[in-house]
């Protein structure tokens, strides 16, 4: 098993720390700016489009299980399926994983319900296709050439199959917003997709669409914490050119790989 | 932690895990509205929690075998949730299977495609499930048909589809003009011929040593991907760790209830 090393427990705890306390600032009323986000603002733009052509949207969590990235995908899919259904266009969304199903089924019914438009949605729009990468692509597949979509959005994990699924949603001329943390997938999506969320404008997509001080204050937090690190990357480049044994000492961890790398007495480059 | 059980002791194991779980479903059943909220976060709190304190709590013993006291749970844990994960199956083949029914029963279009679905389904269990307790050797001759034959051949047609998926890709991408597409067609290009041997051939006549080894088309291929590309991919990366460091914050501790509670904290 891998445990924590000192410094990896005091770096996660403080940058925990960080995040929680802006979340709090954020709750008491504190106002928080963000920028716009193109690929974020896309997403109103891409509803619209399907009102507009009286076609439907497909949503995609990617391949992922249960997972910090496929909840964040679900969270912005809800969000994308309240605004959907409030101008009365039929959201579907294809389930790779069997476990997803029931949370996603009550998270797009959730986003119905707010939209006050429950009656219009159907448990059938929430499907299982298959936990096989490929027969879950051409399920996918099947269903945008069926329905010609008139939007789609790919959030969350994705592996080769993501070219499948955007190329043929580009076949029927759907509008495409993706976002994935897979930075192998990145380079397909930016090929295929209208607009492509990266980075850590995946985790943002919540804070950003829905102006919530939770999830602003959550996304000021990493903002806050990124640039503590950078500052201490910084400090370490310009200390490590001046020979001070600091950044040596603050590294010289067994546990940690980046150890071994960093500190030339250990075997590192 | 728990031992395997074979034999009878299996089955009244099974039986004893039966009872808990009816029990314990029945009793959430009963809990008020009002208190099925805590509960949830009480629950993900714990589970969290749990996982935390094992990767935080200093370990002890010797090199490449460290553990703490709560490292022995980790398996037990783990256990949970692969059970709960097949459980969801059952949800997942229930839902497939009463879509594609509604859809033949009802003789809406594309019922036929329907029909099939079902039918591959019930005969690759039958065989999947089958060649484990069955001896009859049609059992096994259809497993081998069904899963190697059919359904690893199809796997392969699918995932050769995205070679012609690429090219079309990156030819819309290159089409676009604007300075990003130049630059990605430039890049492309040069990574291409860095990688085979006609486009390094291009450039064999430049000598390997020296300043001007570095106009070598495999040089320049690599330059951009261990100096331009590697180091983007990094700041991706970590954006993304601490991003997702921070929504696993928000779910842990119950802050984004926004999104699946339906209410602001």
């Amino acid at each position: 098993m891998n445990h924590a090393t000192w410094p990896a427990r005091v770096i996660l705890i403080v940058i925990s720390a960080v995040i929680v306390w802006t979340v709090i600032a954020a709750q008491r009323g504190k106002k928080l700016f963000i920028r716009r986000i193109p690929g974020l603002t896309a997403i109103d733009e891409a509803v619209g489009r399907a009102v507009e052509m009286g076609r439907g949207i497909l949503l995609s969590s990617g391949l992922g299980g249960i997972d910090v990235v496929t909840l964040q995908a679900l969270a912005i899919c809800t969000n994308i399926a309240s605004a959907a259904a409030r101008y009365g266009t039929k959201v579907q969304m294809p389930i790779y994983e069997a476990a997803l199903l029931p949370i996603a089924e009550d998270a797009i019914g959730s986003a119905y319900n707010k939209a006050g438009r429950g009656d219009a949605f159907s448990s059938d729009d929430v499907r299982y296709l298959s936990n096989q990468q490929f027969a879950y692509a051409a399920g996918v597949a099947g269903m945008i050439q069926r329905e010609q979509y008139a939007a789609t959005f790919l959030f969350g994990t994705f592996f080769a199959e993501s070219l499948i699924m955007a190329e043929n949603a580009n076949m029927v001329g759907a509008i495409q917003v993706a976002g994935t943390p897979s930075t192998t997938q990145i380079p397909f999506f930016i090929a295929s997709c209208d607009y492509v969320i990266i980075g850590d404008e995946y985790y943002a997509a919540t804070a950003y669409l829905t102006r919530q001080p939770t999830l602003l204050g959550s996304m000021i937090g990493q903002d806050r914490v990124k640039i503590g690190i950078l500052v201490v990357v910084m400090l370490g480049f310009l200390l490590t050119l001046a020979k001070l044994p600091l950044v040596k000492n603050l590294f010289e961890d067994k546990d940690m790989p980046v150890a071994s790398y960093y500190t030339p007495d250990k075997g590192g480059k | 932690m728990f031992q395997a059980q074979h034999g009878a002791a299996l089955y009244t194991h099974l039986a004893g895990a039966a009872v808990v779980s009816v029990i314990l479903f029945f009793a959430l059943t009963l809990v008020p509205t009002k208190l099925r909220r805590p509960l949830i976060m009480g629950v993900t709190f714990a589970s969290g929690l749990f996982y935390a304190l094992e990767f935080f709590w200093p370990v002890s013993g010797p090199e490449g075998d460290q553990n703490n006291f709560l490292t022995a749970y980790i398996k037990p844990f783990s256990d949970i949730t692969t059970v709960l994960q097949s459980f969801a199956l059952g949800l997942g083949v229930y839902s497939l299977v009463s879509i594609h029914m509604r859809k033949i029963a009802r003789s809406q279009s594309g019922w036929a495609y329907s029909l099939v679905l079902v039918v591959c389904m019930v005969v690759m269990v039958i065989a999947h499930i089958g060649k484990e307790y069955i001896k009859a050797p049609w059992v096994h001759q259809l497993n081998e048909f069904a899963y190697s034959g059919l359904m690893k051949s199809l796997d392969a047609t699918m995932f050769s589809i995205i070679a012609f998926y690429i090219v079309s890709a990156a030819y819309r991408a290159f089409r676009i003009r604007s300075t990003e597409a130049t630059i990605l067609l430039v890049s492309a290009a040069i990574i291409m011929l860095g990688q085979v041997a006609i486009g390094q051939a291009i450039t064999n006549g430049i000598p390997n040593e020296g300043l001007t080894a570095n106009l070598r088309v495999e040089n320049l291929a690599n330059w951009i991907l261990k100096k331009v590309n590697s180091p983007a991919i990094m700041a991706i990366d970590f954006g993304l760790g601490v991003g997702g460091l921070a929504t696993a914050l928000r779910l842990w501790l119950s802050l984004e209830r926004g999104s699946y509670f339906e209410e602001e904290l």
